[in-house]
């Protein structure tokens, strides 16, 4: 289904949506964050991308996977804590993050389906907004297999046409969220579907960092395992987190019981993001460290993302999005060591 | 009518002078409230901001860091080392936007029982208003 | 003015010699800015180094993981690295010096003086280029800087609309500790130095907490900040979950009794903690150099929080962060007539 959506409609759309928990960007001090809409309003033509992708609502950082009790005849006493029945719609969203969330699909819904990410993916509807200019510089898409106007793993894309949205239904939670306010909605003409296809190709040259040669990574990755490749581009790193945090196909997570009680005993169990670039993430009760330096550890997030996924799904772990460019304290550039990666022994 | 709200506050007391005064006040038999938990300590020159932080996080409403007058540290001078961190502690805590009157300290010696006791008083007649801590405290 | 030639060829000079192991300065990243941390081990490397207002990093971090390095090492390289220091950079060193983190062997410093503008602040920039990417900036004279933007346009700036909240509030601008000083080092006064601190202290104590609340609530926990703070060297923070001293030696017993001050959830109450534990810890240790703000990847201001232990430090106290490689450090020592007004 291809629609027109008025920019003053916009707002009015949202607003008829009650049946949904919406969220959309919103504006903060020199970033951009997914948050509950309180008033509904346009997007913001300056919207960038968000810092955290909406990784951040399906795949929350604290979830509480369930409370236990004092050990009773019966056992444990112990309660689930699924997430609950909400329908949760998502504005604003890259196709870089849209296609980020179908690899973290993979991950979950693999031999175990993970309950608490199943329940709330299902019940989320993404709208995505393409990227008629690349929200960062350090955009990288389209070297692995993604495109500033990627339906994968959206239910509604949105194309910015100036005055109005070019508005495609991808799915059927798509089409009931257009449903919920058809009056707002006109038909698409063959003019503005001919734009939406010129925007694309303009957009594509828009996006000048490249991967080069990425096909040929996952061998090149293998080889050079042991090389002291690791040691000097990881001679810069400060072994925090952002990379990782901020990426929006990393899915690491570490389990702990949050005890709130001693006696009688009470408390939670959750799951928290982890991350590969913390040392003590592969730390052993026996002192023992198998990942013990940074050079260890930027090999980790580098071959996890590009040889070890590949080789597990087929499909690179990784979206293009830049942010762990823009954002590394240090200047730690993954075109650049993947660039160097190819280069390297040639 | 609802109950009084009963402030919880948690005493760092040094083993020398002030857990040696509260022991006085003790077998006096002086009256006062409560609503102290006493944690006996080396020195105060040896509670970590992190155990008071830690008390506030775990829904201490008060905080009472108490320890040996100048000049008379069993260790000579572990209090003057303590009377610095804490004005530091007390500073950063107003400054976070936590109740400046939820944080305080004392000197008492192990023969003022008395005094313990009005501290004591006075505290939780200062907390009683301010009803329970949440800002810092760990939900449940 | 820091001559870029003089400043290559000295470190050329020191490589090539031997006399140090490798040498951390600055290098262009892909991004054009901030500057990278570049590590020069063969003289060749030297030509990639750059100086310009983009060299925000401090690379005094760096020394906490060469002395780890070091430690693993059987036969280790005893040779000293070399390293460039701006002037907060090198109040890092004083205190790292102060409490024999490092021998001053350890180092060879080579300080550049900020010459009275300082850096430029990425975010401010931004927002003065309106969106406009920028490839290069550099220092235009006095109070100037000249910017280039990635399609060549060149633009001058005046440096205090675009400079660092550090900057603007930096004292000493030049190397107080330092083999070898490249540019003037010339006084400076920044009149009030705690400007920004002052304005979170008249507000009430609920905007205050109200404040604090809005900014921690958004901390993601990733500790870019701890991590790329050169005094957050222990080897092991209240933040971890592991204990990081075991050993193959030590019991399981040991081991389960290790205290967890924290949860890992990034909730209200723990991210507190964890800031104000952090805060504690640097207090008269932070040389205000404003890295654990440029870091934060969700704009949490904590240069305000650590700026306010310097600001008590100096009123409470009298003591000057970083000054005195000689002084005992501010919590491990005392006056006799420190306040205590605040006792009962």
């Amino acid at each position: 289904m291809e629609k027109i959506l008025t920019k003053q409609s916009f707002p009015e759309w949202i607003e008829k949506l009650s049946a949904y928990k919406v969220y959309a960007p919103i504006k903060k001090e020199d970033h951009w964050d997914y948050e509950v809409v309180e008033k509904a309003v346009g997007l913001d033509p300056a919207y960038g991308n968000a810092v955290l992708s909406p990784k951040k609502i399906i795949f929350p950082q604290r979830e509480v996977l369930f409370e236990f009790g004092s050990q009773t005849k019966e056992g444990f006493d112990l309660k689930e804590n699924l997430p609950e029945d909400e329908a949760v719609v998502i504005f604003g969203v890259r196709p870089c993050d849209a296609k980020a969330l179908t690899g973290t699909d993979k991950v979950f819904s693999g031999d175990f389906e993970d309950p608490y990410y199943r329940k709330r993916r299902d019940a989320a509807t993404l709208v995505g907004l393409s990227c008629n200019t690349p929200p960062s510089k350090n955009c990288f898409c389209l070297s692995v297999d993604g495109s500033p106007f990627s339906k994968t793993g959206l239910d509604v894309l949105l194309t910015d046409l100036g005055e109005t949205y070019f508005v495609e239904t991808l799915s059927d939670k798509g089409e009931q969220l257009v449903n919920a306010a058809s009056a707002f909605f006109s038909d698409s003409k063959k003019k503005e579907k001919k734009e939406v296809e010129k925007l694309q190709i303009d957009a594509e040259k828009k996006i000048v960092r490249q991967v080069k040669d990425v096909k040929s990574l996952p061998g090149k990755l293998k080889e050079i395992f042991d090389s002291s490749f690791w040691d000097d581009e990881s001679l810069s790193c400060i072994r925090c987190g952002i990379c990782t945090y901020l990426c929006p196909t990393c899915h690491c997570f570490d389990i702990c019981d949050e005890v709130t009680c001693e006696y009688p005993l009470a408390g939670k169990r959750v799951r928290t993001w982890d991350n590969c670039q913390f040392p003590d993430f592969t730390m052993h009760s026996s002192g023992h460290n198998p990942r013990p330096d940074k050079a260890s550890r930027l090999r980790q997030r580098i071959q996890h993302k590009y040889n070890y996924f590949v080789e597990r799904y087929d499909e690179y772990q990784c979206t293009g999005c830049g942010r762990c460019i823009g954002k590394c304290p240090v200047g730690i550039d993954i075109i650049e060591v993947l660039n160097k990666v190819n280069e390297h022994g040639a | 009518m609802a109950e009084e709200f009963e402030p919880k506050i948690v005493a760092f007391l040094c083993k020398w002078c002030s857990s040696a005064g509260s022991d006085l006040a003790g077998v006096s038999r002086m009256k006062y409230p409560p609503n102290v938990v006493p944690i006996t300590v080396m020195c105060s020159g040896s509670v970590s901001p992190l155990y008071i932080l830690s008390a506030f996080n775990q829904g201490a409403d008060g905080v009472l860091v108490s320890g040996c007058h100048p000049g008379d540290c069993h260790y000579i001078e572990g209090n003057y080392y303590a009377r610095r961190r804490i004005a530091l502690v007390r500073k950063l805590l107003q400054y976070v936007g936590l109740e400046p009157q939820r944080f305080q300290m004392s000197w008492v010696s192990a023969a003022e029982g008395q005094k313990y006791t009005q501290v004591i008083q006075d505290f939780v007649d200062t907390l009683k208003p301010l009803g329970a801590q949440k800002k810092l405290r760990r939900k449940k | 003015m820091v001559n870029l030639e003089e400043l290559k060829s000295e470190i050329k000079r020191v490589l090539g010699e031997g006399k140090v192991k490798y040498f951390i300065g600055y290098r262009r990243s892909t991004g054009g800015l901030p500057a990278a941390p570049f590590f020069m081990k063969e003289t060749e490397d030297v030509e990639r180094l750059i100086w310009d207002p983009t060299c925000i990093a401090n690379l005094t971090r760096f020394l906490d993981d060469e002395k780890k390095r070091k430690a693993r090492q059987k036969e280790p390289d005893t040779r000293p690295i070399g390293i460039i220091v701006k002037g907060c950079d090198s109040r890092a060193i004083n205190v790292l010096l102060q409490e024999e983190f490092i021998k001053r062997e350890d180092v060879y410093i080579v300080g550049v003086s900020c010459e009275h503008s300082g850096m430029v602040d990425e975010k401010k920039l931004a927002a003065k280029m309106k969106g406009k990417a920028v490839a290069q900036v550099d220092f235009a004279g006095k109070d100037n800087f000249a910017v280039t933007a990635a399609d060549g346009e060149k633009t001058g700036i005046p440096a205090a609309e675009v400079l660092a909240g550090r900057c603007v509030e930096c004292k000493v601008d030049y190397p107080v500790v330092r083999d070898v000083t490249f540019g003037e080092e010339l006084a400076r006064s920044p009149g009030n130095a705690f400007k920004s601190v002052e304005k979170i202290e008249a507000m009430s104590v609920a905007e205050r907490w109200d404040f604090w609340k809005e900014q921690f609530d958004k901390c993601i926990r990733c500790y870019a900040c701890r991590s790329v703070c050169p005094m957050c060297y222990c080897d092991e923070c209240v933040v971890d979950t592991i204990n990081f001293a075991v050993t193959a030696q030590t019991g399981a017993k040991e081991k389960a009794q290790k205290i967890k001050w924290i949860e890992k959830s990034p909730a209200t109450s723990e991210n507190f903690f964890y800031h104000m534990v952090r805060a504690m810890h640097l207090a008269g240790r932070c040389v205000d150099c404003g890295e654990c703000e440029r870091v934060c990847p969700v704009d949490i201001p904590l240069r305000f929080l650590n700026k306010k232990m310097e600001k008590e430090a100096k009123e409470l106290f009298d003591y000057d962060v970083g000054m005195n490689p000689e002084l005992p450090s501010l919590v491990s020592s005392f006056r006799d007539e420190d306040a205590e007004d605040f006792i009962r």
